[in-house]
């Protein structure tokens, strides 16, 4: 009996540790919202920087104590926004090709191909965005330099490409092939059965991974980095004009930065993190909205 | 415009778009490789990236060459990406050694250097001390720049083996330990993984036996779904933000190998926790029910049933996390730094290959060391993604089984 009850009260113990392991996720999330938001709302509590104009300045100069970072959102919002409307088509293709179009053999090379275009890091598409990319729009830029919009563009496009792509291709996959008959037999062609039926009903994943694709435009850092130009003021005006994506701020000022500076550099990574919240609560929500019906 | 015509139409712009993804990513190889492979080699992999001065105390004692001329001539441990032969070699007996003279180039320096091309046996190179005494080794492709305060810069090789041969009895040697390597980078990449597997495995792994194999369906089981998921979806930047407040600063750990590794920790639980449910989940009900019936407790089927099965998905969730690791970078920079160093202790900095390609890329401008560094990283990241297929092919192999 003893012996029984003391494996038993062992178990417990196991049951708790697992559960514990388990639960350092919760803690993390906690622990990085409540640090990053503490130091970032410090300065606005103690009035060391008025919100308002840290949330509306377009000037980011520590030396003169200017901290805005609202041209910082603009290029942010930008950059991402134009990636989205050049990379998404030609991820959302691409997945087409790939679960509609594709023979298996080659469906499975180019699957092969996306993985690894995910899985190479960010950095490497600075530096061939810096290697190719800038080169290329100075040539055609009538600005000075060609870290810019444009490049920053480009290069965040590419990067979402296997998100999207790879979601996408997932959600197509899985409509039932009874859509894609029933689609047949009322003579539609294998393009419109496509058009109209299955990517219509993939519509939600194919959401998913758009949205995924934004939070990955939005959160990128080291490569954009490399070929957004980093200024310390204004608003882009054109696609040619350099940005300083909300990311950049943090990274390179970190290293060196203190007192209020530092704070509102964690200022700049709340504002981040506020963005990434909205995008994950609407990832949220489309997943359950996918699996209610 | 008829139905025939518009679907070809589309058809062609699908193709046109996968024409672009495969391309871009050929691009994207391809000019890493092209760019960055004439630095790669040996002498990349093994040396340190910064230059390393030393002074080397020794005594000098006559030395014969032991070898013919010829053969001599042709010892020529150069590095071959930045150093063209000029002149020699010349062997010195003093010092028992060869040094022969060679022009320096590399993106932003240019210069002329003495080059140790030969040591014979009973050199007094081999039993060389620093400053404070310590023992320590040359070797054929270091460089020498003075003899007791003697400059060689501007000489002639014939001028500095006759500067060399003049001296005798106890010699002050300035030898510079040459750089332009990633070693130090590799073996920072190398701890960090070890470390950051070492707390999120466990982590991870008992976590996702938890929500698999205890958790009832229900609030709790919820909430540590939403945190995974959470922090699977927060840019690397605001982990290393969070790095840099909790690790650097508030633990007092320094920008360091042990804030890197515990941020990067953290970046992987969703990873092994994701891979790992999903492993367990592909083992069969019955494996667990015919373990019980045996009388076997739950943990006895958990640690000898459930977990021996998953073991290629949890070989697969640990390659994600090792490509995961080379891969990251942002959240490194605030939290190891950017040092090319070996860390000595958990407590100093030090870059990882992907740190580092961004620093030579930002600070120096040097795209073509980035590549360089980027064949190691793709090459690092092309042989995970084989392996993870085969460690996930095998978990479904067992499972048809």
């Amino acid at each position: 009996m003893q012996a029984i009850k003391r494996k038993k009260q062992k178990e417990r113990i196991i049951e708790n540790f697992f559960l514990i392991c388990a639960f350092v996720a919760v803690v993390s999330v906690f622990a990085i919202t409540v640090f990053v938001f503490y130091n970032g709302i410090k300065p606005f509590v103690s009035n060391s920087y008025p919100l308002w104009d840290f949330l509306t300045g377009v000037e980011w100069r520590p030396g003169s104590n200017m901290y805005g970072i609202f041209y910082m959102i603009v290029g942010s919002v930008l950059a991402t926004f134009g990636a989205i409307l050049i990379g998404v088509p030609v991820a959302i293709f691409t997945a087409v090709y790939i679960s509609e179009l594709a023979g298996s053999r080659i469906g499975k090379v180019i699957r092969f191909a996306v993985e690894l275009l995910a899985g190479i890091p960010s950095v490497l598409y600075g530096v061939f965005g810096l290697g190719i990319i800038v080169p290329y729009v100075l040539k055609i830029s009538p600005n000075a330099q060609g870290e810019s919009l444009l490049a920053t563009i480009m290069v965040l496009a590419i990067m979402i490409l296997p998100t999207v792509v790879s979601i996408s291709e997932t959600s197509i996959s899985v409509v039932p092939k009874e859509y894609r008959e029933g689609s047949y037999a009322l003579g539609a062609s294998k393009i419109q059965t496509i058009f109209k039926v299955v990517l219509p009903a993939a519509r939600s994943g194919i959401m998913t991974g758009v949205i995924l694709g934004i939070g990955r435009a939005i959160g990128e850092t080291m490569a954009v980095m490399l070929v957004c130009g980093n200024p310390i003021a204004g608003i882009p005006t054109s696609l040619f004009d350099q940005i300083r994506p909300l990311t950049t701020n943090i990274a390179l000022e970190m290293g060196y930065a203190s007192g209020v500076h530092q704070e509102l550099l964690y200022s700049t990574g709340v504002v981040l993190f506020i963005f990434i919240m909205i995008i994950n609560l609407a990832v949220n929500k489309l997943v359950k909205a996918k699996v209610g019906s | 415009m008829s139905r025939k015509a518009s679907d070809f139409l589309v058809k062609g712009i699908i193709y046109l778009a996968t024409g672009i993804t495969l391309s871009v990513l050929l691009f994207i190889v391809g000019f890493i490789f092209v760019k960055g492979i004439g630095l790669v080699n040996w002498d990349f992999l093994t040396r340190d990236f910064n230059e390393k001065v030393v002074y080397a105390f020794m005594e000098s004692n006559d030395v014969p060459l032991g070898i013919d001329e010829e053969t001599l001539s042709k010892k020529n441990p150069y590095d071959k990406r930045y150093e063209t032969h000029l002149e020699g070699p010349i062997y010195i007996k003093n010092i028992g050694a060869a040094i022969a003279k060679v022009a320096y180039k590399n993106h932003s320096t240019e210069r002329e250097q003495f080059v140790i091309t030969y040591i014979e046996k009973d050199s007094p190179f081999h039993s060389v001390k620093d400053s404070t005494g310590k023992d320590i080794k040359i070797r054929t492709d270091y460089i020498v720049q003075s003899i007791n305060g003697n400059d060689f810069s501007g000489m002639t090789l014939a001028e500095v083996a006759e500067a060399i041969a003049a001296e005798s009895g106890e010699l002050k040697v300035k030898i510079v330990q040459p750089g332009g390597g990633i070693k130090s980078n590799i073996i920072t990449t190398l701890y960090m993984v070890l470390l950051s597997l070492l707390v999120a495995l466990p982590l991870g792994v008992f976590g996702a036996i938890y929500l698999t194999e205890y958790a009832k369906p229900g609030r709790l089981v919820n909430m540590i779904r939403f945190a995974a998921e959470c922090l699977a979806g927060i840019p690397s930047i605001i982990f290393g933000l969070f790095g840099m407040a909790f690790f650097v600063v508030a633990l007092n750990f320094q920008i360091s190998l042990i804030s890197g590794s515990l941020t990067v920790a953290i970046i992987l639980l969703p990873v092994i926790i994701r891979s790992t449910e999903e492993a367990l989940k592909t083992v069969p009900m019955a494996f667990r029910e015919g373990s019980l019936a045996l009388g076997a407790t739950k943990l006895q089927t958990i640690f000898k049933v459930v977990l021996p099965c998953a073991v290629p998905g949890i070989a697969t969730a640990v390659l994600l996390s090792i490509g995961r690791v080379v891969g990251e970078s942002a959240a490194l920079l605030l939290t190891a730094g950017t040092v090319a160093q070996i860390p000595g202790t958990l407590f100093s900095p030090g870059s990882t290959l992907t740190v580092q390609a961004y620093y030579v890329a930002k600070e120096e401008g040097n795209i073509e060391l980035a590549c360089a560094i980027g064949i190691v990283i793709i090459v690092i990241v092309i042989v995970l993604n084989i392996l993870s297929r085969i460690t996930s092919d095998k978990l479904d192999v067992f499972n048809k089984r």
